[in-house]
């Protein structure tokens, strides 16, 4: 069987052969979407990394809880020859229970730290743009989603400006003028990982 | 920080140039795969286009369109790790599209059959501007009046210049049987712009 191609269905495909007309909007709108599924997927591998190393700790604590467990009833059951094969075989063990306090009063103290160290920080984030109907940043920070951060026009200005909660650290970011123009901070550095061959802005949060 | 400036308004990249040549296409794929993302975005650039005009086809609604092939470039996107180079790309993609089409289409008949007076597309002849968007009109026309099987398999074959051994992936469907779709949608439309140039004769 052939396609039967005659001159009929040789124009009939040279009609729908012809390329639609672009929006350049619209293409702009795919990267976007490309960037905030490629933020979830990268968001969901550090969610199961962070699962898997707590299910980790928990399974070593278990392990240890377990030994101490075994040992302490063997000693008060007066058992020398198993006290020392568990004291062998857990030579760490005591050591380790023993500056257990010491060490976990560090590690609080260092986790509280850390908490101060990775709070949120208030950053506001300007663009001037007197003739854009709406701008709003994407970034990183919320999953590169036009619709997350949406600035506010100072009219008198031009100016537009939004303030954004960010954890301490280097983000990636930029603006998306009309829903159309993706613009990099033209007052922050330009990120050299330009995203989908979009420009963006470098800030660096918590740092003079 | 320095004075801010006015507004640099920064376009996306221009238009690409259809794909240039397999190798081309393969390095990009590669380099996607890779995470290079400039990669990807400039395989978006040379397929956007023939997704659109694909969707159109298949939907005959700019929006859901637009939305099927936004769709499809993030799946695709999602998908890339379990690509395997063996496979040619353009049938790939165009599986994840034709998938997204069907979907969207499905749905769309849903919705129609609870449009009592839908919009009833208008004949070719009361909006004649010339002959060659006439003609292209008679032609949306007729497709539409395809099943969406041998639409799709007339597009495959006809408009975007896939081997029936590629359709095949693209559709899952046989090669005898995409044979035959083609065979019957070149009918039909040969049948229906006949009738429909009498009728105007007439």
């Amino acid at each position: 069987m052939n396609d039967e191609t005659d001159e009929t269905i040789t124009r009939i495909a040279a009609a729908l052969r012809q390329l639609p007309p672009v929006d350049p909007t619209h293409k702009a709108r795919v990267l976007v979407a490309v960037a905030a599924e490629r933020e979830r997927a990268r968001e969901a591998r550090m969610r199961a990394a962070r699962r898997w190393r707590l299910a980790g700790s928990m399974g070593v604590a278990a392990a240890a809880a377990i030994v101490l467990f075994v040992w302490r009833t063997d000693v008060r059951a007066g058992k020398p020859a198993a006290q020392a094969t568990v004291q062998s075989a857990t030579a760490s063990a005591p050591t380790s229970a023993s500056a257990s306090n010491p060490a976990a009063s560090a590690t609080t103290r260092l986790a509280a730290g850390n908490a101060a160290a990775v709070a949120p920080l208030p950053v506001q984030l300007v663009l001037r743009a007197p003739a854009a109907h709406r701008v709003s940043v994407v970034g990183d920070f919320n999953g590169w989603d036009t619709h997350a951060n949406t600035l506010n026009r100072d009219p008198a200005s031009g100016l537009w400006s939004g303030t954004v909660a960010l954890r301490p650290g280097r983000h990636v970011y930029a603006f998306i003028v009309d829903d159309s123009i993706w613009m990099r901070d033209p007052r922050m550095p330009q990120s050299r990982d330009a995203d989908f061959g979009r420009p963006g802005s470098v800030l660096l949060v918590g740092q003079p | 920080m320095s004075r801010p400036r006015s507004l640099q308004l920064i376009r996306p990249s221009a238009e690409a140039a259809p794909p240039s040549g397999n190798a081309e296409r393969s390095l990009l794929v590669r380099s996607a795969q890779d995470g290079d993302v400039r990669a990807f975005a400039a395989l978006v650039d040379m397929y956007y286009a023939r997704c659109l005009r694909f969707a159109l086809h298949m939907l005959s609604n700019r929006s859901d369109a637009e939305e099927a092939v936004q769709d499809t470039f993030v799946r695709v996107y999602r998908a890339l790790p379990s690509y395997v180079e063996q496979e040619s790309f353009e049938p790939w993609l165009f599986r994840i599209l034709a998938n997204r089409c069907r979907s969207a289409g499905s749905r769309e008949r849903r919705r129609a059959e609870f449009v009592e007076f839908g919009e009833v597309p208008e004949r070719a002849s009361e909006h004649r501007h010339d002959d060659a968007i006439a003609w292209r009109e008679e032609i949306a026309l007729a497709l539409a009046t395809l099943p969406a099987e041998q639409r799709e398999a007339f597009l495959l074959r006809h408009v975007e210049d896939l081997s029936y051994d590629d359709m095949s992936v693209a559709t899952g469907a046989g090669v005898s049987a995409l044979k035959m779709r083609v065979k019957r949608a070149c009918d039909a439309l040969r049948s229906w712009l006949t009738e429909e140039r009498n009728e105007r004769r007439d």
